[in-house]
Formats: structure tokens, C-alpha cells, sequence
């Protein structure tokens, strides 16, 4: 499928310099308030416009495995959004940490796997 | 005689004068008494003997004065290193963790100690903190042996053992950012204090503002795991204890990490059955061979289990996060205790130990040498 736009989340700018934990009882700046406050309005307005979100990881002091997995993977797991909605609409950039994105596609598909049984 | 002379005289043979400084004269000296008495209590507890007794008396050796008090007596090993001989210092901490479990006070005995590193003084300090906060009396003496007496008292063990501390969520000992070493203590993830705490670990390797993000991650997921794994069916019951020490001459900083949960094996074991470790054992017991848990955790730290176990792509989250920044060479010399498992990450050496340590334990380096962002 062919998106029409772009639109940008900057992790550092527009959420935190310093991700935290998975949960909000776990610490601040966590994944699941990213997911909820920033990451599912975004994603959904990009499905909804037929737009590609690109989420820029850089800039940031760095991530937990838990961030990115609540983050990301909770987007098909809680919020419903499908795996393919994701590959569509979603792009990940991590210049200064590449496996980042290679971490994030497996948590996608580890949460897609789990929602399908 | 001057006037005002005449007019005090007058005054001081006054009758109601006389009755008033009377008063006030056996009022000082009931204060007077009641102070004497308290000095005397005083000098007392602190010695053990009263100030005639001490005066008349040969000197006592703090150890000595331990004993009389009733202080249970807590040898530490000569070589006070976990990393080099954690056999003796696991026995250690199991002593003071009988100790503190019976409510008993402690004299900790230091002076025959050759060697301690940083990850022994992360140890000592929380033991500290948790005897004081629950009330428990806990003491003990200085090393004889100056660098290690140098040491702990940089790392502000001595200044805290006189202090009152009480049950909280965060404690941090000695602030001073860039001389020796400071402690800090939380239940939660601080994911703000460790940015800060590799800000300085920056300025003391490379003189400016850089970011090491597989530190970040290794911190994160350190304080995840005792989050949500110290305690069997509890989060955020336990502290997480880490020591930074920055070795200015040698431009490194060496972080030590510690809590005294249940540790990587309990933990294993008391799986419950929505975990996707839930009978690991019976998944593996065809596909892996460990022996005991020092092989264990070699299969913890590779992914191996993880992708025995759940037959899914391992991405090293928890424990095996922090040996993958280690591989990319964001941290070196990492070395993990836990239960009876001991691991020199870096060398390969997995050794399993006499002694079982309650809690996990990790240690690494960050120096020059590896890998951070401008």
C-alpha cells in the first residue's frame, strides 16, 4: 500500500531524553505512557490519513528492553493495532543504535505472534 | 561609695531578693545535677564504663568494647573483594543477613582487612543502611591497611555509621559527584539519575558531556529486574544499590550494582504458570545441558534459554541486555554474581560457589576504550 505522507515523532523532543521503565508505576518517562500519550494518537492519525510515521529514536540517553517492548509491542497488544497496519504506517529510525530497529520488528512480531493464538 | 553602689547594696540584701535568687540559685543547681547525671549515663553507653573507670582504666580496643555490649562480632575476609574471592564474601553477607534477620546488633570487624574493592563497598553500605533503618545497632572498626582504609573511607561508610536512618524508598550516600565514590539507593527506575550519573562518569573519562546508551541500558534494565523480580510476587519491594567510583587517574568508572532479592535462581524456580518460563526445566531437559547454575546462567547470558524455553528470537532483554552491551563493547569487565553462580562475563569464566549469595550482584567498567556518543 502507497502512503501519501510523512509524519515525524522525535522520541527526545516530544516525549523524553531519558526513557525509563515499561510501566508508570515502575518509573517515570515510561513506555506505557509513551504508547498512550504520544505513540497511539500518532500511529492512529497516520492510519487514519493514510500517512507513514517515522519515529526517530536518536538523542535520547538511551533505552530499556522494556520501554521498547511496551512501547511498540503494546501498540498490537493493548491498543489493537495489527502488525500490518504497523508495517505500513510505521517506520523506526535509530542512526545511533541500529539494532534498535531490528529489537523493535521483533517485538512486533513476538506480540503479533502472541495476539494470534 | 557612688549612689548606685548604695541603691545595689540595698537591693542585694533586699528580702525578696534573697528568696528570689535563692529560687533561681537551686533551680540552676537541680539542672546542674540532672546534667551531671546524664553525662554520666552517657559516657557510660559510649564506653562501656563510667569517665573515673576510663581515666583509671588501660584504653580498650573498639572490638573489645563491642564484645562487653553484647555486639555480635562479624569477621570481614582479609581480601573484602566479591569479584576476586566471592566464596568469603558471600559467607560474609550471609552472616550479617542472620544477623539482621534475628534482629541482632553487629560489630562488623574490618581491621584485618588486605584488600576491598568497589562492589564490597556497595555491599557494606546497604547492609549499613538496612541495619540502621530498621533499628538494628551496627558497628564496626577501620581497616589497618591504609589503601583499603582510604577506600572505605572515600566511599563515606564511616561518616554514616554514626548517623540515624529510617525505612525509605531512596537513600543517596555521599553526593560529592567527581571524588570517590557515591552511592545511591531506589526501589523505582530512575532512568533521569543514571543519565545524570554516565553526565559524570563522561566528565571523568573524556573531560566533556557524551552518552553512553548501553550504560543507560545496562542501569535500566538492572533496576527493572529488581523492580519486578527481588521479591517473588511483589514489585517494588526491594532497593537496588548502586556505587559509582571514578577513578580520575586512570580515566575510569566502575559501577557496582546490587540487591539482595531473591536472586536469578529462586527467581527461575518460582515461576508462575502464566510466565513463559513456567517449567523451564522440563522444556530444556532434552535440548540444554548446564550442570549447575554457574552453567545456567552462561545460558541466560547467551539467549539460550530464552529461545529454548519460548522458541521465539531472543533480543537480550534483562540480565542478557547487559551482557550484549558488553559485547558491543559500551562497558568491559563484567562480572555478575548470583545465588551460587558466578560469572567473569569478559574472561568466560563460570564458576559455581560454595557459598550461596542472596541477591544479584554485577559490576563493569566503563573507561576510554569503549563505545560513546558526542
Amino acid at each position: 500500500m502507497k502512503v501519501q505522507n510523512k509524519m515525524k515523532l522525535v522520541l527526545r523532543d516530544d516525549y523524553s531524553a531519558t526513557p525509563g521503565a515499561r510501566y508508570e508505576v515502575e518509573g517515570d518517562d515510561s513506555g506505557e505512557v509513551f504508547r498512550i500519550k504520544c505513540l497511539y494518537p500518532k500511529i492512529r492519525e497516520a492510519i487514519s490519513s493514510n500517512s507513514l510515521l517515522v519515529v526517530d529514536l536518536d538523542g535520547t540517553a538511551g533505552y530499556g528492553t522494556s520501554f521498547l517492548e511496551e512501547a511498540f509491542g503494546g501498540l498490537i497488544r493493548n491498543d489493537r493495532v495489527t502488525y500490518e497496519q504497523l508495517k505500513n504506517h510505521l517506520s523506526i529510525i535509530s542512526e545511533e543504535e541500529d539494532y534498535l530497529v531490528d529489537d523493535i520488528e521483533s517485538y512486533l512480531l513476538d506480540a503479533a505472534k502472541s495476539a494470534a493464538k | 561609695m557612688f549612689k548606685s553602689d548604695f541603691y545595689m547594696k540595698k537591693y542585694y540584701l533586699d528580702c525578696g531578693y534573697i528568696k528570689n535568687h535563692k529560687r533561681r540559685a537551686k533551680k540552676k543547681h537541680a539542672r546542674n545535677l540532672i546534667h551531671k547525671a546524664w553525662k554520666r549515663r552517657a559516657n557510660a553507653l559510649l564506653s562501656g564504663k563510667s569517665r573515673d573507670q576510663q581515666h583509671n582504666s588501660p584504653r580498650v580496643s573498639k572490638k573489645a568494647e563491642a564484645i562487653l555490649r553484647g555486639y555480635k562480632l562479624i569477621q570481614a575476609p582479609d581480601n573484602l573483594s566479591f569479584i576476586n574471592n566471592p566464596n568469603e564474601v558471600a559467607d560474609f553477607i550471609w552472616q550479617l543477613k542472620q544477623a539482621f534477620d534475628q534482629h541482632q546488633k553487629v560489630f562488623v570487624v574490618l581491621d584485618a582487612v588486605m584488600q576491598i574493592d568497589y562492589g564490597a563497598i556497595v555491599v557494606l553500605l546497604s547492609v549499613m543502611v538496612r541495619f540502621k533503618s530498621f533499628g538494628i545497632e551496627f558497628n564496626g572498626n577501620f581497616p589497618k591497611n591504609y589503601v583499603s582504609r582510604k577506600l572505605l573511607m572515600q566511599s563515606g561508610f564511616f561518616d554514616n555509621l554514626y548517623k540515624e536512618f529510617s525505612v525509605e524508598d531512596s537513600y543517596q550516600i555521599k553526593e560529592d559527584k567527581y571524588e570517590g565514590i557515591c552511592t545511591h539507593a531506589q526501589k523505582k527506575v530512575d532512568s533521569v539519575l543514571s543519565s545524570q550519573i554516565i553526565s559524570e562518569a563522561c566528565q571523568t573519562i573524556w573531560h566533556e558531556n557524551r552518552r553512553c546508551q548501553g550504560v543507560q541500558r545496562a542501569l535500566i534494565e538492572l533496576m527493572q529486574n529488581t523492580n519486578n523480580h527481588a521479591s517473588i510476587g511483589k514489585t517494588g519491594d526491594k532497593h537496588w544499590w548502586l556505587s559509582v567510583y571514578h577513578d580520575k587517574k586512570n580515566k575510569s568508572v566502575t559501577f557496582s550494582f546490587v540487591d539482595f532479592g531473591v536472586g536469578i535462581f529462586e527467581n527461575l524456580s518460582n515461576k508462575q504458570e502464566r510466565s513463559k518460563f513456567y517449567n523451564w526445566k522440563e522444556k530444556i531437559k532434552d535440548k540444554l545441558f548446564y550442570g549447575d547454575n554457574s552453567g545456567l546462567l552462561r545460558l541466560i547470558l547467551d539467549g539460550s534459554l530464552h529461545r529454548t524455553v519460548t522458541e521465539n528470537d531472543f533480543r537480550g532483554k534483562g540480565l542478557p541486555g547487559v551482557a550484549g552491551v558488553m559485547k558491543r563493547n559500551q562497558i568491559s569487565d563484567l562480572h555478575i554474581i548470583s545465588n551460587d553462580a558466578y560469572a567473569d562475563v569478559g574472561g568466560d569464566r563460570y564458576i559455581k560457589l560454595t557459598k550461596s549469595f542472596n541477591g544479584t550482584f554485577v559490576y563493569w567498567k566503563l573507561g576510554e576504550t569503549n563505545e560513546s556518543t558526542k
